[in-house]
């Protein structure tokens, strides 16, 4: 609700008193984001680290370091003592659980922000029913304790916030349970719940994007009891995806309620006996977001999605008697589960450490180093939609189009409702020129859900690939209204304000995507090109400086930065750098081209030429090739190849500008030296 | 397709397109410009020339010529002039002989381009390029539609719509020439 400073201050007092946050690791996590939407990075930076000291399975608070670009190695933060630490927090959690068991108040007000993560108790989903759900983030654990503990020591992630706590909920219930929802599971308790009318009750191992339920806390707390003392299944859960959409998704989702209302579950993991701990060792928030990577195996079942909206009714009553059944068994799982929960959490946070440090490497922009990361992961995990993604992602800021694009398939394969990422993939549909594949998935994505800013960001690629720049202008306008912290989008805004000639709000709106987040290179990059255009040279080599010192592996970026140079008359670093650019990615063909112009303006014809003639192999059919070739061979006075490089580069189609540009060059051939080689022509 | 015979200074056009289709490489130039007119009659003013609708149309209301000028606020390079008149609907108030002028200025039009119509209906599209390859394009601050005669002797004319388009923006900026391949397309820019 964008109310910041209520938000803070009502964090923020008990911080000075008694140094302590309430709710602990959510409560850090809150005011982290607070100070980062506030610009207040230090702070943000702190408040985080303290989150994640506090419940490392706090995977949101990590994946917002790693966005502010002050995330420490993944290893160090999932590491052995912090499984320690969830050992510890489960083991209280299941003690408080016992006593707090009948006072479990249902409230469990929305945060604006999903906490991290998503969980999505099948009870929730039951109630979600399509209604009026509220998002909401909970920690799972064991057990489901209540406000009366929150002043409890260690373990404040995993306590209910009691409603007047309007800003965050936690949920200690059982964490991985609420999702999974399959057959067998529900089979039993959730026969109730009936059929959901959602076609989605494919049971495959693709796991639906997950989406942010809305549910109603208090269903959420007696499932997630029932799930923990529910023994039953396997889990097999390809959360990973999802919940990492939800979670990131959240930025979205900071206005509350509604915005996407179709999301899907994640499905539930089944739990058997012995993975029920595992599940406990969800508690963290990390459970949902992070895919799969519990630990454990999960699968991820539309059928949970099912269940969550069948009537409420039933589940209320079933949501009643599992959760005395609850209180009652406590005292079993607890016991038996006390040792395995150290060799669940090691699990958990090995495969946590994996996508953390390739979350990390990626938002440094250090994408091969985030690939190979990645690819360590299991097989099951890697083809979660949310990896996939982040494997596309990581293409893309490599200028590998093409991989890109078939990861970003991949992952819509796995997960054909999560929008996480798909605004990059439209952008690189974009770069493709493939108009076909763009607007199918626009209108997937709009379909799917038409209140998400990336959809109305890939419907504006869309429009911006016709060349019609007003209407994609105003999709991605609507994108912003949608969501104003979605940095990306403003980044669009600005790229059609430029191609409309409108410079002033281009600038405007490049500097306001920089203000959510200051590490988008793609807005230093669009201004660097405005003030490239406007010939205000140095501004906008400071700008593709800064933007390549926050990408160092865009090969694009690199060129831009040596024409800029260039223009500066640098022109030895401009070389240089058109070097490494072309070192970078060899299927680039731009900074050859420049540094053929570079050559040029330099006078070392022979260099250009025979950059020239290896950029032919790359693109043959490069109309401007041959007309810079023509250029060259005349300012040699070597008339006839430039003749017939000139009739080459018209024969190739080139624009109407360049079509005038050429034939008056060939009308001026021979002006300098008019008695000279008429013959030739 | 609007035609102009070959060879002849003045081109007679015939014809008239019912669709307008224009070139990717062009787009419409003139939404900032300051559009103004000769006269009017009131309710058919110049709003009706840039209204995209076809049934409404400016109607003038003085001494021929009738003309409509249009004011850049920088230099453009346009290349094509595009009249919506329609015979059948405005017969006698139908535009004949028109002549177009660019300049920096009121005192500095000089005629680029003159043409005469004959019982159009649609679309008419002028283009501005001279005879000279290399002037495809008119970098000019000013342009004005001067209307000289209508069909039938009429005194005062019909025009429902004016598009002016010139070139696109290079995509890349201080290149000396634009990209035609995907190759180089494809990695022209970052977005």
């Amino acid at each position: 609700m964008d109310l910041l400073n209520e938000a803070e201050a009502a964090l923020r007092p008990p911080n000075e008193s008694s140094a302590e946050v309430p709710n602990g690791a959510a409560g850090h996590y809150l005011l982290g984001l607070i100070y980062r939407y506030t610009d207040r990075r230090q702070n943000a930076i702190h408040h985080f680290n303290q989150a994640l000291s506090m419940d490392p399975l706090l995977w949101a608070a990590y994946e917002e370091l790693c966005i502010l670009g002050a995330a420490e190695e993944a290893t160090s933060v999932f590491s052995e003592g912090a499984s320690l630490c969830i050992e510890k927090q489960y083991m209280h959690d299941a003690l408080s659980s016992k006593s707090s068991q009948a006072s479990s108040d249902d409230h469990i007000v929305v945060p604006n922000r999903s906490l991290g993560v998503e969980d999505v108790s099948p009870r929730q989903l039951k109630d979600m029913h399509g209604y009026d759900v509220r998002d909401i983030s909970r920690n799972y654990h064991g057990a489901a304790s209540n406000q009366p503990l929150n002043g409890g020591p260690a373990t404040f992630s995993f306590y209910n916030t009691p409603s007047p706590m309007a800003t965050q909920s936690q949920l200690s219930g059982v964490a991985p349970p609420p999702i999974c929802r399959n057959a067998q599971l529900n089979g039993p308790n959730l026969r109730a719940f009936g059929a959901d009318s959602s076609p989605r009750s494919v049971v495959n191992s693709a796991v639906p994007g997950p989406r942010r339920k809305f549910v109603d806390e208090g269903k959420l707390r007696k499932v997630s009891e029932r799930l923990f003392s529910d023994s039953r299944q396997r889990r097999s859960m390809r959360l990973g995806g999802e919940s990492l959409v939800n979670t990131n998704s959240s930025a979205s989702v900071a206005s509350g309620n509604g915005t996407n209302h179709s999301s899907k579950y994640l499905g539930g993991p089944k739990s058997s006996s012995v993975v029920s701990r595992s599940v406990t060792i969800r508690k963290g928030q990390s459970w949902a977001s992070e895919n799969s990577d519990e630990g454990t195996h999960y699968d991820i079942y539309d059928d949970s999605r099912l269940d969550i909206t069948t009537s409420s009714s039933s589940p209320r009553g079933d949501a009643r008697s599992l959760e005395q059944e609850g209180a009652a068994r406590p005292s079993g799982p607890v016991v038996v589960s006390g040792s395995r929960v150290a060799a669940g959490a090691s699990e958990i946070l090995g495969l946590l450490m994996i996508l953390g440090e390739g979350y990390r490497l990626s938002c440094l922009y250090r994408c091969q180093d985030a690939l190979d990361t990645y690819i360590k992961l299991p097989k099951k995990h890697y083809n979660t939609g949310w990896v996939l993604s982040q494997v596309g992602k990581a293409y893309f800021e490599m200028v590998d189009y093409m991989e890109a694009d078939s990861a970003f398939s991949l992952a819509r394969l796995a997960s054909p409702y999560s929008l996480e990422g798909m605004d990059i993939h439209s952008t690189v549909l974009y770069h493709l020129k493939e108009d076909m594949k763009l607007s199918y998935l626009a209108q997937e994505l709009i379909s799917t859900d038409r209140l998400a800013p990336q959809s109305w960001c890939a419907m504006g690629n869309c429009y911006s690939l016709q060349k019609d720049h007003e209407t994609a202008l105003k999709n991605f306008q609507r994108a912003v209204q949608l969501n104003s912290r979605f940095a990306y989008a403003h980044t669009l805004c600005g790229h059609e304000y430029v191609a409309l000639e409108d410079f002033e709000n281009g600038i405007k709106s490049y500097r306001s995507a920089l203000q959510i987040d200051s590490r988008h290179y793609n807005a230093w990059h669009g201004l660097g090109m405005v003030y490239l255009r406007q010939e205000k040279f140095e501004f906008s080599e400071h700008h593709f400086r800064l933007a390549f010192q926050i990408n160092p592996r865009s090969s694009v970026i690199m060129s831009y930065l040596g024409t800029a140079l260039h223009t500066l008359k640098k022109n030895k670093e401009a070389l240089e750098m058109m070097e490494r650019a072309i070192l970078a990615d060899k299927k680039n063909p731009l900074p050859l081209y420049q540094k053929a112009n570079i050559l040029v303006s330099m006078e070392n014809f022979e260099g250009a030429l025979a950059v020239l003639e290896e950029l032919k192999e790359f693109a043959p059919r490069e109309s401007s090739i041959y007309a810079l070739m023509g250029r060259i061979y005349k300012r040699c006075n070597m008339y006839d190849k430039a003749m017939l490089h000139f009739g080459l580069a018209l024969d190739l189609k080139p624009s109407a500008t360049d079509v005038a540009v050429i034939k008056a060059a060939i009308e001026k051939l021979h002006v300098p030296d008019e008695l000279e080689d008429e013959d030739a022509l | 397709m609007a035609e102009s015979s070959e060879g002849e200074e003045e081109g007679n056009l015939t014809g008239g397109n019912q669709h307008l289709v224009v070139d990717d490489d062009l787009r419409e130039m003139a939404k900032k410009a300051a559009w103004s007119v000769s006269s009017c009659k009131p309710g058919n003013g110049v709003l009706s020339l840039r209204d995209d609708n076809l049934d409404t149309y400016w109607q003038s209301d003085g001494a021929q010529p009738h003309v409509v000028n249009i004011q850049f606020q920088k230099k453009v390079k346009l290349q094509l002039v595009v009249l919506y008149v329609d015979f059948k609907l405005d017969e006698s108030y139908t535009p004949s002989k028109i002549s177009i002028r660019a300049g920096d200025g009121f005192h500095n039009l000089k005629e680029i381009k003159a043409v005469e119509l004959v019982k159009p209906t649609g679309w008419v599209y002028i283009s501005l390029s001279g005879s000279d390859p290399r002037e495809t394009f008119v970098n000019t601050f000013m342009l004005q539609i001067d209307v000289l005669s209508n069909h039938l002797n009429g005194r005062d004319t019909h025009v429902r719509q004016v598009k002016v388009y010139g070139l696109r923006l290079n995509p890349m900026p201080r290149q000396p020439f634009q990209f035609t391949s995907t190759e180089l397309i494809t990695y022209s820019t970052v977005r």
